[in-house]
C-alpha cells in the first residue's frame, strides 16, 4: 500500500516536471552512450584486443598493457611532464582567471570591462594550429617580434619554441593567455551571486578595496574556487594534448612529451588500442583518486567540498 | 494525454539509447534492392582544400548505370597521421569501409588482425588497369607471408625534388655555383652575412628547411638530405650490399652531423627551421628568406605556387643545381623509392562478396571513359582537348567549371586512383605558362625533368623496411636533435656513447631486422 502510493507520488513528481525531464533526455542518452557504454569496453585494458575477435573474444591479458605502460623507457620522464604541465596550468591560469574576474566585477567602468571581458574570451575560439602561427610570429629567432625587440636592445635571438628551458614556460604561459577568459566566466558568475548589501555594509564601515575583496569577495567565491580545483585534479594527468602536439618538435621532445603525446604515438599510431586504454583507465585511476583524497582533506579543513 | 507524453518519452528514450550503439557501429554491409552493390570508397582526395564531388556528380550515375553500383565516397583528413587514426579507429571496431586508401605502415598493421583481404585474385581481373598500374614492384610493395593484401597505385613522382639556389643571389655576390660541400658553406655564408638582396637589412640566410622526417628519410628529413649525401649518409637506410644497415651507423652520418652542426652554429641556416612547418617553410621561401633549398617541381614551379615569389621578386630566379660532393666525392639528393597509393579491401567486403565488384570498378575507373571521367571531368564542360590530344582548362564555356576552376575541381578528386603518371597527365597537370609580373617561362614539367637528371640513391623499397616503436624512434630523433641545439654535446667521444645506448635501446635489433628484410625481398643495390 505504502509502495504503491510512494509510486504515485514519484509519477505524479515525474508528471509536474514533465518539461524538466525532458530537458534531461539529451544529456542523459549522450552520458549513457558516450560515457557509460565505453566502460564495458574498457575491459580491451586488459586484453590482446583483436578486432576481429571483438572485445570478449579477444585473449585476456592481464596487465601487460599497464606493465608496457609503466615500465616503457620514457615513463618516468612522460610522468613527471604531464604533473609539470598540469600544476603548473593550475597554479598560473586559475589565479589568472580568478584575478581577471575580479577585476571585471570590481570595475566601475561596464563598457571597458565588457570589452575587457570580449576580448579575454576570443583567444579560447582559437585552435591551436592558429595559436601556434601567432606564438611562431612572436617568438620565431629569426624574426619573431620578441627577438626583434631582443636585438633592437644589443641581446641575442632565443630559439624559445626549441629550446628545453623555455618551452614548457611557452606551454603554460600560452594556455593561460588563451584560456583565462573563459576560466574567468564561472568566478564572475559567482561574485554576481554575492549579496551587494555586503559590500555596501563594509563601504559604510570605511573597507577599502583591497579589503573588500580579501574578506567578502574572495570568501564568497572559495565554493567555486575549491569546486573548480577538485575537478581539474580529477582530469590532472590530461595536460592539454592539442597544445603540446602543436607545439613540441624534436628538440624539446624531453620537456614536452607527455602522456597523451606517447599514447597517440604508441597506442594510435602502432594500433595497440588495449595499451591506449590501459593508459586512460591508469590516468581515470589516478584523477578519481586525487578527488576522493583532496575532497576529503578540504572536508577536514572544514571548507567547502565537492559532495 | 500526459500519460500518453510520458509513455512516448521512454520509449524514445529506450529507442535512443538502444540505436545510437548501433548507429556507432556503423552502417552494416548493404547490398541495396534490385542487386546494385554499395561499394563504400574511402580516398585520397586530390586537392584537400576543395570540397568533394558533389552529390549530382554524373560519374555516380554512370557507376550506377554501367556497373550496377551504388558508390559512397568519403574523403580522408589531408594529413597522414589523421588518415591512420580514422583507418586504425574505424580497424578496431572492425568497421573498416569496402575500399579504402592506406599507408603501407598502416596496412602492416591491420594484416595481422585477419581485417584485409588478399588481392592477388584481382589482378588478372583487371587487365586494362594491371598493365597501367601494377607491375611486379607494386605488387611486391603491399606483400606479406606472400599475398599481395594492397592494390599499389602508382603515387608521387619519383625524384621529383631538387637542390635549388638563388641565382640571382650568387650573381650580385659575383660568386659562382657552388659543387662541393665546402663551396656550399661559403655561398651559405654569403647569402647569410653579405646582404644578397641587396635590401640594407641582415634578413637572408643560406639554407632553409624544416623537419619533414618519413620512414626512409629520417631525422632531419629530406630537405636536408643534400647534405647528408655529401658525406654519403642520405635516408634512413644504406642499402648497398657493402654497407647494408642503418646510416646511423656510418662513419659518414657523423661527419654530416658536424657539418650541420656548423651550418648552426655560424649561424647559416635559417633559425627557424626547427620551428617550421611546411607551410612556414614555403611561405618562408616565397619571402626571399633564404638562397638554397631542396624542394618539389610543383611546389616551386607550378603557376599558383610560384605567383607570390614572382610578385614579390620579379628579378629573383631560383635555378636547380647538382648536389654538392662531400670530401669523398660522395654526393645525392636523397634517397629515393617506388612511390605507391594504396588501395586495399576490408575483409568484411571480401566476405560480403564484393571484390569482384570492387574490380569491375577499378577496372572501369582505368578505362578510357573513367579515366578522362575522373581525371579531369566532362569533356566541353570541365575541359577541352588540344591539337595533341592534352586536356586543358582553356575553351569551357564557363572557366569556374573547368577543372583546374573552383567549381569545377571538385569532379577531379578522384583523379589519383587513375593517374599513373602517364603522359597526358603530366603534360596537363604542368601546362607551360609565363609569370604574371616578371614574364618568365615556366613549367614545372621541365623543372621535373631536369631534377630527375641529378644524382639520386636507389633505395627502392626502403619504405617497406620495419620501423622502430614509438620509444626509440622519439629517442633517435631527439638525441640527434640535441647534438645539433646543442643540449649534447658533438664529439667522436659522446657519439660513440650515444650509439652504443641506442644500439642497447633497440637500435641495433632494428637495424638486424632491416637488413634481413633487405636480404630476404632482394632489395640491396
Amino acid at each position: 500500500m505504502v509502495t504503491k502510493s510512494r509510486k504515485s507520488e514519484l509519477s505524479r513528481e515525474i508528471r509536474r516536471h514533465a518539461s524538466v525531464y525532458v530537458l534531461l533526455i539529451i544529456p542523459l542518452v549522450y552520458y549513457i552512450t558516450f560515457k557509460y557504454v565505453p566502460i564495458f569496453n574498457g575491459q580491451i585494458a586488459f586484453k590482446d584486443y583483436m578486432a576481429l575477435d571483438g572485445v570478449l573474444g579477444s585473449r585476456w591479458i592481464g596487465l601487460e598493457h599497464f606493465r608496457t605502460f609503466i615500465q616503457s623507457y620514457y615513463f618516468a620522464e612522460l610522468l613527471r611532464n604531464t604533473l609539470m604541465y598540469s600544476f603548473g596550468k593550475l597554479i598560473f591560469s586559475l589565479p589568472l582567471a580568478i584575478l581577471l574576474a575580479i577585476t571585471i566585477y570590481e570595475s566601475k567602468r561596464r563598457r571597458l570591462s565588457r570589452t575587457v571581458q570580449t576580448l579575454a574570451y576570443l583567444p579560447h575560439f582559437l585552435s591551436w594550429v592558429i595559436m601556434y602561427g601567432i606564438l611562431l610570429a612572436l617568438l620565431a629567432p629569426g624574426d619573431g617580434v620578441v627577438n626583434d625587440i631582443i636585438k633592437a636592445f644589443g641581446g641575442k635571438p632565443r630559439a624559445f619554441l626549441t629550446s628545453v628551458e623555455t618551452f614548457p614556460w611557452i606551454v603554460i604561459f600560452s594556455d593561460a593567455w588563451k584560456e583565462m577568459g573563459w576560466s574567468a566566466i564561472i568566478f564572475i558568475a559567482a561574485l554576481m551571486g554575492i549579496d551587494p548589501a555586503l559590500f555596501e555594509a563594509a563601504m559604510v564601515e570605511g573597507a577599502t578595496s583591497w579589503q573588500r575583496v580579501r574578506y567578502i569577495t574572495l570568501p564568497s567565491i572559495r565554493p567555486v574556487i575549491v569546486i573548480v580545483v577538485l575537478l581539474r585534479l580529477g582530469t590532472i594527468l590530461d595536460a592539454g594534448f592539442n597544445q603540446i602536439f602543436m607545439l613540441y618538435s624534436t628538440p624539446v621532445l624531453s620537456v614536452a612529451d607527455i602522456i597523451d603525446t606517447w599514447v597517440y604515438r604508441q597506442g594510435l599510431l602502432e594500433f595497440q588500442f588495449g595499451l591506449a586504454t590501459a593508459v586512460g583507465l591508469f590516468k581515470g585511476a589516478i584523477g578519481m583518486l586525487l578527488i576522493l583524497f583532496t575532497n576529503r582533506i578540504v572536508k577536514r579543513l572544514g571548507g567547502s567540498s565537492l559532495y | 494525454m500526459r500519460k500518453q507524453m510520458s509513455t512516448w518519452l521512454v520509449l524514445v528514450t529506450i529507442l535512443a539509447l538502444v540505436a545510437m550503439p548501433l548507429f556507432s557501429q556503423g552502417a552494416a554491409d548493404k547490398k541495396a534492392s534490385e542487386g546494385t552493390t554499395v561499394i563504400e570508397l574511402w580516398y585520397g582526395a586530390a586537392m584537400t582544400e576543395a570540397g568533394p564531388p558533389p552529390e549530382d556528380w554524373v560519374g555516380f550515375q554512370i557507376i550506377k548505370d554501367k556497373l550496377n553500383i551504388d558508390l559512397k565516397i568519403t574523403a580522408l583528413p589531408s594529413s597522414e597521421g589523421d588518415q591512420d587514426v580514422k583507418i586504425q579507429a574505424a580497424a578496431a571496431a572492425n568497421n573498416l569501409p569496402d575500399l579504402f586508401m592506406v599507408r603501407r605502415e598502416v596496412l602492416a598493421r591491420l594484416v595481422p588482425q585477419g581485417l584485409v583481404a588478399p588481392v592477388d585474385d584481382l589482378y588478372a581481373k583487371m587487365p586494362v588497369r594491371t598493365a597501367n598500374h601494377y607491375d611486379e614492384v607494386s605488387r611486391r610493395n603491399a606483400m606479406f607471408n606472400g599475398k599481395s593484401y594492397g592494390l599499389s597505385d602508382p603515387g608521387a613522382i619519383i625524384k621529383n625534388e631538387g637542390l635549388l639556389i638563388r641565382k640571382d643571389w650568387l650573381d650580385n655576390l659575383g660568386l659562382a655555383v657552388p659543387t662541393t660541400s665546402e663551396e656550399l658553406f661559403t655561398v651559405m655564408r654569403a647569402f647569410t652575412f653579405n646582404d644578397p638582396d641587396r635590401n640594407g637589412k641582415h634578413d637572408t640566410w643560406g639554407y632553409g628547411s624544416f623537419e619533414e622526417i618519413g620512414s626512409y628519410e629520417g631525422w632531419p628529413g629530406r630537405r636536408l638530405q643534400p647534405i647528408f649525401g655529401a658525406f654519403g649518409a642520405e635516408g634512413t637506410w644504406d642499402m648497398t650490399e657493402a654497407n647494408a644497415g642503418l646510416s646511423v651507423f656510418k662513419d659518414g652520418f657523423y661527419d654530416a652531423m658536424v657539418y650541420l652542426k656548423r651550418m648552426v652554429d655560424e649561424g647559416v641556416i635559417d633559425p627557424n627551421w626547427m620551428s617550421y612547418k611546411k607551410d612556414d617553410f614555403r611561405a618562408a621561401w616565397k619571402q626571399g628568406r633564404f638562397g638554397i633549398m631542396r624542394e618539389q617541381n610543383a611546389a616551386y614551379a607550378a603557376q599558383s605556387n610560384y605567383a607570390p615569389f614572382d610578385q614579390n621578386f620579379p628579378d629573383g630566379q631560383w635555378i636547380i643545381i647538382d648536389p654538392p660532393k662531400g670530401p669523398k666525392g660522395h654526393a645525392s639528393v636523397g634517397p629515393y623509392t617506388a612511390n605507391f597509393r594504396v588501395y586495399a579491401i576490408s575483409a568484411k567486403a571480401a566476405q560480403a562478396g564484393k571484390k569482384d565488384k570492387i574490380a569491375e570498378l577499378l577496372e572501369w575507373m582505368a578505362s578510357d571513359e573513367g579515366y578522362y571521367l575522373l581525371g579531369w571531368g566532362v569533356e566541353g564542360v570541365n575541359y577541352t582537348l588540344d591539337a595533341n590530344g592534352i586536356p586543358v582548362a582553356a575553351g569551357v564555356p564557363d572557366p569556374d567549371y573547368s577543372f583546374t576552376g573552383p567549381k569545377g575541381q571538385v569532379v577531379t578528386q578522384l583523379r589519383n586512383m587513375v593517374f599513373y603518371n602517364g603522359d597526358v597527365e603530366l603534360y596537363a597537370r604542368y601546362p607551360t605558362y609565363t609569370t604574371a609580373v616578371s614574364k618568365k617561362q615556366m613549367s614545372a614539367l621541365d623543372v621535373l625533368r631536369e631534377m630527375q637528371t641529378k644524382k639520386w640513391t636507389p633505395a627502392v623499397g626502403s619504405n617497406t623496411l620495419p620501423t622502430p616503436n614509438a620509444d626509440l624512434k622519439r629517442f633517435y630523433e631527439q638525441s640527434l636533435s640535441e647534438f645539433i641545439t646543442g643540449k649534447r654535446t658533438l664529439n667522436r667521444a659522446n657519439w660513440n656513447v650515444w650509439l652504443e645506448e641506442f644500439r642497447k635501446l633497440g637500435g641495433q635489433a632494428w637495424n638486424d631486422a632491416g637488413v634481413a628484410s633487405m636480404k630476404e625481398n632482394n632489395l640491396l643495390n
